[in-house]
């Protein structure tokens, strides 16, 4: 485990970029002990970030330390690191029981044997444990690839989205293994770019959106910024909308509307107030409600939000 | 060097359907040998025929190729399948990784090329065969694939296209340039394992060195892959 004087990873003003790619710009963060979840859309930089953090790649500018150590220099790490990588499944000749048992006796565990059980045991391998890996589902690979990852027991795990593939019950369960590594004073890092997904296990997040970290903190704040974040609202009316819009503008429930044939479409700095004061207002003005539906509220427009809302602080 | 990582990595070298193309590929000059052991004219000079067999077709081109293919698989197949995390992933030192493969990519072009070029001797110089006339084009054979494989697993690690670019090396430096310019033959692999076995057989042409000077370029070269490996390894970037 960590000894508690240093972080167990340290980005310092990290960049990555392949030729006019951008892939990190100027990331900087420390992580300790606990779950932390490492959010972000497809092509945030999640990957780039943890493949930094494994030593499998070279930072274009700044420094990434593990434990102390360069990754890329220090082969030695890995005694204490495990690796689940979101791609790259074991190697598909051997048994699932091979690759744990080969994987742990190559980070050198006195008994790669016994090591093994173990990690396929924690993550309910023991049915298919003699079974080759390459007529495995992906489920069963991703379990594979965990068991590895944990079976030199590391104080420092990194999951590139480890609950892709997992069926519901096995979503639980790893989950549940996770947030107990982390209540046990472990490292972990879980990359995914699904918010309810991550604070299931992480009391803790990082958000990427194109390479930047544009939040940092804990799941609960991070979770409270989304859903307080401004919104736009369409609202189909049977008949003219126009008295409704104006009680609502009255009531300064919204910033900025816009009237259409059918309806209008808002746009609200308080969701919440937004969504008591438009039933209220509706019955007083006789207004028919036909549809009432958020407009770009899919996970890109929350990340894109908050990308604009740090380089607004930024400036 | 890492006794797990050479077994995997012949595991998985024996494993490819690629390497039934290469047992094809180094039975080819045993068929020749035998064609001419059945149907040679009764003047035809069996030492005359293995020496070519030898210096012209078996070290330059079929021990380049088999090793070279034998010696890229054994590690640019895991770079791009992702499988050479879990290596990576582990305390290690890179040489030790390398050296596994390498040697075990070795392993496999031994098991493929001496067997056949000892079966040629046998076929092609019948009732004239001698101890030396098997064993020198045999470890010549072994050495030249050793330096092969080390370069192949060099280049898996250094460049997009190891394959093409040894291919390119073996084509246009060796069997051409080479062939030309004698200067060019002191950086050719093949030259040194020719070196190995010229003194045995009769005809060759005029060796770079002496057998025992070629056998140490051979080793050489085959450390500067291997230390050039491990160096890729650090700097490469991963899957």
């Amino acid at each position: 485990m960590s000894d508690g004087t240093q972080p167990a990873i340290e980005f310092s003003n990290v960049s990555r970029w392949y030729g006019d790619t951008v892939a990190l710009a100027d990331v900087s963060f420390t992580i300790g002990p606990g779950v932390t979840g490492l959010l972000g859309h497809n092509g945030a930089g999640k990957s780039t970030a943890l493949r930094l953090c494994g030593g499998f790649s070279t930072p274009s500018a700044g420094s990434v330390r593990v434990l102390g150590m360069d990754p890329r220099r220090t082969p030695d790490v890995y005694r204490r690191l495990g690796i689940v990588p979101d791609h790259s499944p074991p190697w598909p000749f051997l048994t699932a029981r091979e690759v744990v048992t080969i994987c742990a006796r190559l980070r050198g565990m006195p008994d790669p044997a016994a090591a093994a059980e173990r990690a396929i045991t924690e993550v309910d391998l023991n049915d298919v444990a003699d079974r080759k890996v390459g007529g495995f589902s992906h489920g069963l690979r991703q379990r594979v690839k965990l068991a590895q990852a944990l079976a030199h027991d590391p104080d420092v795990l990194l999951l590139d989205e480890p609950l892709n593939g997992l069926d519901p019950a096995h979503r639980r369960h790893v989950v549940e293994l996770l947030r107990t590594l982390g209540e046990s004073g472990r490292t972990v890092i879980v990359s995914s770019h699904v918010l309810h997904e991550v604070e299931r296990m992480a009391p803790r997040v990082l958000v990427l959106v194109n390479g930047r970290l544009v939040a940092e903190g804990e799941t609960a704040e991070i979770r409270q910024l989304i859903s307080d974040r401004p919104r736009r609202v369409r609202i189909t009316t049977d008949g003219d909308g126009t008295s409704l819009a104006r009680d609502l503008v009255g009531a300064a429930a919204v910033s900025a509307i816009e009237l259409a044939a059918d309806g209008f479409t808002v746009d609200t700095d308080d969701v919440e107030r937004f969504s008591r004061l438009l039933p209220v207002a509706a019955r007083e003005t006789s207004t028919s409600l036909r549809r009432v539906e958020p407009v770009g509220d899919d996970l890109e427009s929350v990340y894109a939000y908050l990308h604009d809302r740090a380089r607004g602080a930024a400036r | 060097m890492s006794r797990p990582i050479y077994g995997l990595t012949i595991r998985a070298l024996l494993g490819q359907r690629r390497t039934l193309a290469l047992v094809l590929l180094s039975l080819a000059p045993v068929f020749m040998a035998l064609v001419f052991s059945l149907a040679a004219d009764a003047d035809a000079d069996p030492h005359n025929f293995y020496s070519r067999l030898v210096q012209r077709l078996f070290i330059p081109v079929i021990t380049a190729l088999v090793a070279l293919i034998v010696g890229v698989s054994a590690i640019g197949d895991e770079r791009e399948d992702g499988t050479i995390l879990y290596l990576a992933a582990t305390p290690l030192p890179r040489l030790g990784i390398v050296v596994a493969k390498i040697l075990a990519a070795w392993t496999v072009c031994v098991a493929l090329l001496v067997p056949s070029v000892v079966v040629c001797g046998l076929l092609a110089l019948t009732g004239d065969v001698t101890f030396a006339l098997l064993f020198w084009p045999a470890l010549g054979v072994a050495l030249a694939a050793l330096a092969y494989c080390a370069v192949g697993g060099w280049l898996s690690l250094q460049v997009r296209r190891p394959i093409v670019v040894g291919v390119i090396y073996i084509l246009l430096w060796e069997g051409s340039i080479a062939t030309y310019a004698a200067s060019a033959d002191r950086l050719s692999i093949a030259a040194y394992g020719r070196a190995l076995v010229a003194e045995q057989l009769p005809q060759s042409a005029a060796a770079v060195v002496s057998p025992a000077t070629a056998a140490i370029v051979l080793i050489a070269a085959t450390v500067a892959g291997a230390l050039l490996g491990a160096r890729a390894m650090t700097r490469a970037e991963l899957p």
